[in-house]
């Protein structure tokens, strides 16, 4: 790359140029004056005029023509007659005229040389420089690691990039020149012609193809293709950019699988739960008629035979009432708590405090006689079913009244809690018999009982009534309990979403 | 007894023969009803109020008040109340649903069909008797029927 340079530093200096006009000229006046003294003859001429093809050669027209006006000049001051004058005598001008138009000759095909030459160097210089693009450019695609590939109208390969070759096993030189189709057994997601139609319409075309590798293992792709046409808009080639989605697509496939026997499941799940809501329903409702009968029968017995039958016989009979009523009690709260598990929930925001004072009212006839002092806190208002909330309520307040029986003074405090940001908290605290924590987790279970029933009364359904409830509020229920020191059963909701609440 | 004279009749609508004697029972016990007329199912007793069948030759007055139970053979009880409440000739005898049902969705279907009132028999003997003492009181002797109703 040295001459470029040289002819860029003549072409950008004058100085040099024009000094290389007048040192050309100096070496041919030099040698011309040499040869005259040595009687050489008719070589001053050839000798100019190399000069004059010299410069024009490597400092182009400018410092040529001076270079002319200077052989021009010295020419006649030298070697015509008369000899050291300027003075140009008629026979000199033939001679001037063949020598300007001769050294103009040389001067314009130098030029046009010149011309050319650089003309052919910056055509070079342009496909230096595009090659070293499209090398560069060609080694980024592959960096990618998509597979890209190019192909022409007859599905012939004609680029193959290292995406392309991780992805189908095939080296780019055996790829290249193959039939695509043929290669990679490409299953389309639509016919070819279809897909062919979009993409001579838009230029673009977009989908899942299934395609076997060198190694014969199937993977499945997700390709854009894109259309290329030449200047007459014909289709040339199509550049397909693609990526293996075989994992994904397992991937999704085992997560529809999974959602559909979810749904499934969840289906099978509901229809076990109504099947057993509905039989729960007709147990209970029918198990109602022939209790009915047992006692509204034993009853007339009673009210018939009383003064006939014994006294240990009125005492069964009495027994048989007992249990007929004990049973219809079961009944009812089974009823209650299966209702729960269907009714569709209502939900509004209501004040908790007022609905503790409703409870309280309710409960008001257990508590006749008793020496209970109440402590009520600060409560939150809450968004939930009223009438269900008041039934958790009711069951909560009414056990801590039943478990602190035994106590001359009961306390029994009912406030709310610290919960997380998302939940509030409300708890009810006897001072009662409390239970023993080892069997907590019986307590919210149906017709689990911690006590005897001849010292709390009760079908072992209240609590599992609460958890139902709380649970078809998102919430949950626990209890904390010592043996004879009381207990505290606590109950959380999901707050309103952008409720404050304040105490 | 003059409150005798002023009697209506009860058409009673029960499958189960025990719950129809504890009812007849109990409506004996305070001289309640001087006429009990009682269908075992919900044709019979659609038979009885269209006098047809069976009930052909009887008497052209509507009772006082019918008690309805729900679970019935053949026709049940929501359906024999729809017939009655969209019939012209019947829609005004007042229709005492009494059963064993608590269930909410059988309320809001009665209640929606036009039922006069809705009691769920009690399990126990003094209370169910309460009830249908009550029951029989208030509409067989305090409140007035319909006309074309008799009490005799």
């Amino acid at each position: 790359m040295a001459q470029p340079k040289l002819q860029l530093q003549f072409a950008h200096s004058a100085v040099l140029r024009y000094g290389l006009a007048v040192v050309s000229f100096g070496v041919a006046l030099g040698l011309a004056l040499l040869a005259q003294r040595y009687s050489f003859r008719n070589v001053e001429v050839p000798l100019f005029l190399f000069a004059v093809a010299v410069t024009s050669w490597y400092a182009g027209p400018g410092p040529a023509a001076l270079a002319v006006v200077l052989s021009i000049a010295f020419f006649d001051y030298f070697f015509t007659e008369p000899r050291y004058s300027f003075y140009v005598t008629s026979s000199d001008i033939p001679y001037l005229i063949v020598f300007t138009g001769f050294a103009l000759l040389v001067a314009w095909f130098s030029e046009v040389r010149r011309r050319v030459e650089g003309e052919l160097l910056q055509a070079r210089d342009n496909l230096q420089i595009e090659v070293a693009e499209r090398t560069q450019q060609a080694s980024l695609l592959n960096l990618t690691h998509d597979s890209v590939f190019v192909r022409n109208m007859d599905f012939a390969i004609t680029y193959w990039n290292l995406g392309a070759q991780e992805l189908y096993g095939w080296e780019a030189e055996d790829a290249i020149g193959k039939h695509s189709q043929q290669l990679l057994q490409t299953v389309f997601p639509a016919p070819l012609e279809d897909v062919h139609g979009e993409l001579l319409r838009t230029g673009r075309w977009e989908g899942e193809l299934k395609r076997t590798t060198a190694q014969g293992t199937t993977v499945v792709v997700a390709a854009r293709y894109a259309l290329r046409r030449d200047e007459q808009a014909r289709p040339v080639a199509i550049l397909e950019t693609s990526n293996d989605i075989t994992q994904r697509k397992r991937r999704e496939e085992e997560i529809q699988r999974l959602n559909q026997e979810l749904a499934k499941r969840s289906m099978e799940l509901e229809a076990i739960n109504k099947e057993l809501e509905t039989f729960a329903y007709s147990v209970s409702h029918d198990l109602r008629a022939p209790l009915r009968h047992i006692a509204g029968f034993t009853e007339l017995l009673q009210k018939k035979s009383s003064s006939v039958v014994g006294e240990e016989s009125n005492r069964y009979i009495a027994m048989i009432l007992d249990s007929a009523k004990r049973m219809g009690n079961l009944i009812d709260d089974l009823l209650a708590f299966s209702r729960i598990g269907r009714a569709e929930t209502q939900k509004t925001l209501f004040s908790l405090a007022q609905l503790v004072k409703e409870a309280l009212t309710e409960v008001r006839q257990d508590t006749e006689g008793r020496n209970i002092s109440w402590k009520i806190g600060a409560l939150p208002d809450f968004y939930g079913d009223r009438s269900m909330l008041r039934l958790v309520l009711v069951n909560l307040i009414s056990n801590a009244v039943k478990f602190t029986r035994t106590r001359a003074q009961a306390e029994i405090e009912i406030g709310s809690a610290e919960g997380n940001s998302d939940d509030l908290v409300v708890f009810v605290r006897d001072n009662g018999v409390g239970f023993d924590m080892r069997y907590v987790n019986k307590l919210f279970g149906v017709f689990q009982r911690l006590h005897d029933s001849d010292a709390f009364e009760g079908t072992g359904i209240g609590l599992a009534t609460v958890q139902r409830i709380i649970h078809r509020h998102g919430g949950k229920v626990r209890a904390e309990g010592v043996v004879d020191s009381g207990a505290t059963f606590y109950f959380s909701a999901p707050k309103l979403r952008g409720h404050l609440w304040k105490p | 007894m003059e409150t005798m004279n002023k009697l209506g009749r009860i058409l009673l609508v029960e499958d189960d023969p025990k719950d129809v004697e504890l009812t007849l029972t109990a409506l004996e016990e305070y001289n309640l009803a001087n006429e009990v007329i009682v269908a075992r199912d919900g044709e019979e007793a659609l038979e009885y109020l269209y006098a047809r069948g069976k009930f052909k030759t009887r008497s052209s007055d509507n009772p006082a008040v019918m008690l309805l139970d729900l679970k019935l053979p053949k026709v049940d009880g929501l359906e024999v109340l729809k017939q009655i409440k969209s019939e012209e000739k019947l829609r005004m005898i007042p229709v005492v649903v009494l059963t064993s049902s608590k269930e909410e969705k059988d309320m809001v279907a009665s209640y929606r069909l036009g039922v006069n009132a809705y009691v769920v028999k009690p399990v126990d003997f003094h209370e169910f008797v309460n009830a249908i003492k009550e029951l029989g009181v208030f509409w067989a002797v305090i409140n007035e029927p319909p006309p074309g109703s008799v009490r005799k």
